[in-house]
């Protein structure tokens, strides 16, 4: 049904026998098919656009996802996977609605082996519970995305998240591998293991970032990152915007990477001071919060080092966190600076876009002048070290004239960011949000490639339709128009 | 025997494009043509691993696809065609203080596409990973000749499939590697090498776990059986200490870093049952790390494996194989052994007979062992990779949507080993 023709919203499809059979696999308590409970998850991170699913299932063990997807496809409907619901991207959107798989109570931490460095967890673990769970250890789980207080592993692994210190230690898919995925079609298969460089392909490197569309991933066994030595954390304070960016390019060039290398513009500032009073300067142009981590011997060289080159593109100031409640507290203003957006305005969304990182100076006059040409407010808080920026565009969901601007703003930031050789997304995904952005940054051809990969994964289509690839999905959704792309698909 | 294959093009009807479109339109021309089987060919380093290619292949030689298409230095990344060699990239990258932090066998011969579709690494994969943690963007030819691209020249990206990973290893069997994005690293200014020599396994398996916690952080871990320390001393003209079980770490730095870990190791060592421990240092450690590195090769040994376990299961299995007459390998650190058995192993039967109990340990200690090169002939008498994995079959599903007729270099890789399952395993 729901695979051949778009259902109209309102009407609860998902026949009354499907039902039963889910609340005789998972109880009553793992159903949610009332309207009213489905509304929370009518849409993730990404606001904008909103489609209910016709029933959401909490499943506890691999087999009853397993038993879920086989019933999904007797039944021929449409499943997505969903973990903590901060995709801000849209991963999350049942297009052409059906059935939910929230992987929420799949939490557990299964097994920790520090002599091996490995941790095999359950996808719906979040991705903080894990980094508190090893602390003492000596170890820790290297991707930390700012959203990682929410944020379940499963979906770290399905959108390849990054995070601040990514920039030294790689994002997800560098610390995976192994996962136990049940496919589309119900086959629960365990793809990589414990050993690193098996024979044959990497489907563990190519299931990450797949997001959802290739299956659901229920157990991940993560690599473990020896915690470092020392760290130095610095805060660069600055005149203009420029010379931070400038800043960075620096430190990147001179062959430093330091562990973290995140920016803050005034705008932002003014929000997280209000929010969390570390006592930033609300007159700087930009705020640079670098961390350095290494040997003891080493890394107040280093440090010392970036404050040097920081103070040569005319920083005002250099600040060491001389505490670690200093440390920690720089980090939640920069990790929760999201929190305090509502400080700023009711509605906001947060573009994707990297750039080649010589390139940060250009993108961010660019970001200025496009939120000048179209009427948006924009802050910036972003990974600058890896060249991905996240330009905040403020506004009110209530008025439509001010959506549309910001969606030509966004339009254009990322079409500059293609043009300087970057990518729309460095961390969120295309999800239903960028689709047709897809078209841009490949061509036909690799885009066929990429649908043909997807074939041997998910061959009816039928896991997360209509996400990642535009002429994506068995829902007759094919011609999602640019525009307004989730809104399209949602409907 | 590749060598000998290496005759003029008219002869053999190599093919030998100058440019990646031509690329394109020779196999273009082929699919719609002759339909011949296909054989991508680098540097010619590793076209002995695994099982023989289909002798009526047309091979395709990147060679002349050697351009450096873009190196931006100061974003740390460079892009290349996949025929350039590994140690000429290296060459230009240390002029600008950077590298690949990849170890490539014989990186002089060869190709960076060869050295991807290999996953070729080395020793210092334990403080840099492999490979697939530096390919951020890939160009490649399909076998019908279509030209598609995946991710691209930022160092984070997640646009669409990560078809970068699925590369990386495909070993030549699902497209030709035409050009690469590289993420690098700062060339490090300073580097030493400690090698000290034990008796027992038991040891040996206890300071590895005490390593673990250092506060030194080694690069490289390698762990060495008798002869493959007296090979490796030699090939590398090196004074290192001889014995049963040679230990040897690494670090990489700035001199201070570099003294100061030296230092913390040194003591950890002699602290773990050293006798004593020699040290090599900056320039001289050059002819260590490729001899280590080549040395994965096996030279003119009959067969070579590869095993995969989980690194605290190392030390049990360098002590097996080492008992059972193989000259061993290990990058302890992280769990993958390379072995050469001896030259007196005669026949197939006699290889199977060292290997099975070896794969046994393998696979108890959550990996897995393959054949990765023997004589001509011992293919089909030898399970080459073991056991199907569970992820085996999906891998033969990918295989399939990218060369649906087996036509890119047939007889090797995923298709043949699950083949020689089917086919009722090994003839013996
Ligand atoms: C305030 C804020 C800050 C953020 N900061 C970062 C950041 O620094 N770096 C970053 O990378 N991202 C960031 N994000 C984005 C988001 O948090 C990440 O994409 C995160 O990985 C999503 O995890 P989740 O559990 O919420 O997944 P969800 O949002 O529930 O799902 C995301 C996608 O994964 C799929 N999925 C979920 N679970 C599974 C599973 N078990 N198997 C298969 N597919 C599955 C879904 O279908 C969907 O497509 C941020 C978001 C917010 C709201």
């Amino acid at each position: 049904m729901a695979s051949t023709q778009p259902v109209p919203d309102g009407i609860v499809p998902v026949a009354t026998e499907l039902l039963t059979r889910f609340r005789r696999l998972l109880g009553d308590d793992g159903v949610l098919a009332a309207a009213d409970e489905l509304i929370v998850y009518e849409c993730d991170g990404y606001v904008v656009e909103k489609k209910a699913p016709d029933v959401v299932l909490f499943p506890t063990a691999t087999e009853q996802v397993a038993e879920i997807v086989r019933t999904c496809n007797e039944f021929d409907v449409p499943f997505v996977p969903r973990g903590a619901g901060t995709s801000l991207a849209g991963g999350c959107l049942p297009v052409g609605g059906g059935v939910m798989i929230s992987l929420t109570r799949m939490k557990s931490i299964l097994e920790v082996n520090l002599q091996d460095r490995y941790a095999v967890v359950q996808p719906g673990l979040v991705n903080l519970h894990l980094t508190r769970h090893l602390a003492g250890t000596g170890f820790h789980y290297a991707p930390d995305p700012s959203s990682q207080g929410a944020c379940t592993i499963g979906g770290n692994v399905a959108t390849n998240s990054g995070g601040p210190h990514t920039l030294k230690y790689g994002v997800t898919v560098n610390h995976v591998l192994a996962l136990e995925v049940v496919l589309p079609d119900g086959q629960v298969v365990e793809l990589g293991g414990p050993a690193e460089g098996l024979a044959g392909y990497d489907l563990v490197g190519l299931f990450v970032g797949s997001e959802g569309t290739f299956g659901i991933c229920t157990e991940v066994t993560v690599r473990l990152t020896r915690n470092p030595d020392a760290y130095r954390t610095l805060l660069g304070i600055f005149e203009t915007v420029g010379d931070a960016t400038q800043a960075i390019s620096q430190i990147i060039a001179a062959g430093i990477v330091p562990a973290a290398l995140e920016m803050m513009d005034q705008g932002i500032i003014e929000a997280v001071e209000a929010a969390y009073g570390f006592g930033f300067p609300l007159d700087a142009a930009a705020v640079v919060l670098i961390e350095v981590d290494g040997l003891e011997v080493a890394v107040d060289d280093e440090a010392e080092r970036i404050i040097r080159l920081c103070q040569e593109q005319g920083a005002r100031e250099v600040r060491r966190a001389e505490t670690e409640q200093q440390r920690a507290l720089l980090w939640k203003c920069r990790k929760q600076a999201f929190g305090a957006i509502g400080r700023l305005s009711p509605s906001y969304c947060t573009q994707d876009g990297v750039v080649p990182r010589t390139k940060l100076p250009e993108i961010l006059e660019f970001i200025t002048d496009a939120g000048k040409r179209h009427g948006v407010r924009i802050v910036n808080v972003f990974h600058a070290g890896d060249g991905n920026i996240h330009p905040i565009l403020l506004f009110d969901e209530r008025d439509e004239e001010q959506i549309a601007r910001v969606f030509r703003a966004s339009d254009e930031i990322l079409g500059k960011c293609i043009d300087l050789g970057g990518s729309v997304t460095g961390e969120h995904g295309i999800g239903v949000e960028k689709l047709e952005f897809m078209e841009r940054m490949f061509t036909e051809d690799d885009l066929e490639v990429m649908a043909s990969v997807r074939m041997a994964f998910n061959p009816r289509g039928s896991c997360s339709p209509g996400k990642m690839l535009p002429t994506a999905g068995a829902c007759g959704m094919e011609h999602i128009e640019r525009s307004h792309p989730g809104k399209q698909a949602a409907s | 025997m590749n060598e000998e294959r290496k005759s003029t093009p008219d002869e053999t009807g190599e093919l030998v494009p100058a440019t990646i479109s031509e690329l394109g339109r020779l196999l273009a021309a082929n699919a719609k043509g002759d339909r011949r089987p296909v054989l991508p060919i680098g540097g010619r380093t590793s076209l002995g691993f695994g099982f023989p290619a289909d002798p009526a292949s047309v091979e395709v030689t990147t060679s002349r696809l050697d351009r450096v298409v873009d190196y931006p230095a100061r974003d740390m990344t460079v892009t290349v065609e996949a025929g350039c060699r590994v140690a000429l990239i290296q060459e230009s990258l240390k002029l600008e203080g950077q590298r690949l932090p990849v170890d490539v066998p014989l990186a002089h011969r060869a190709t960076i596409g060869g050295a991807i579709a290999s996953d070729a690494g080395g020793p210092r994969r334990f403080g840099y990973g492999t490979l697939r943690d530096y390919v951020i963007g890939i160009g490649c030819v399909t076998v019908d000749g279509r030209r598609f691209k995946a991710g691209g020249r930022v160092v984070k990206n997640v646009a669409g499939y990560d078809l970068c990973k699925l590369m990386v290893g495909s070993g030549g069997s699902l497209a030709v590697v035409t050009e690469v994005t590289l993420k690098l690293k700062p060339l490090p200014t300073s580097s030493a090498m400690g090698w000290a020599c034990f008796d027992s396994g038991d040891t040996v398996g206890d300071l590895l776990g005490d390593l673990a916690t250092s506060r030194a952080r080694p690069v490289a871990i390698e762990l060495l059986g008798p002869k493959a320390g007296r090979q490796l001393a030699a090939e590398s003209r090196q004074e290192l200490p001889a014995g049963p079980l040679l230990l040897g770490v690494a670090v990489e730095g700035n001199p201070v870093e570099v003294e100061w870990q030296a230092g913390v190791l040194d003591r950890e060592l002699r602290a773990g049952g050293a006798a004593d421990v020699t040290w090599v240092r900056d320039g001289d450690t050059a002819k260590l790390w490729s001899s280590l590195t080549d040395y994965q090769l096996g030279g003119e040994s009959p067969v070579t494996i590869r095993a995969c376990l989980k690194p605290s299961r190392t030390v049990d299995f360098v002590v097996a194989a080492i008992d059972a007459g193989v000259a061993v390998q290990a990058h302890a650190g992280n769990g993958v052994v390379y072995g050469h058995l001896p030259d007196d192993t005669i026949d197939a039967q006699t290889a199977a007979e060292v290997i099975e109990p070896l794969r046994d340990l393998a696979v108890e200690g959550g990996g897995q062992l393959v054949v990765e090169r023997c004589e001509l002939g011992w293919h089909n008498a030898l399970s080459m990779w073991g056991s199907a994995r569970a992820d085996w079959s999906l891998m033969t599903a990918v295989k399939r949507q990218f060369d649906p007729e087996g036509l890119l270099s047939p007889g090797r890789g995923i298709e043949a080993a699950l083949q020689q399952l089917a086919l009722g395993g090994v003839d013996q």
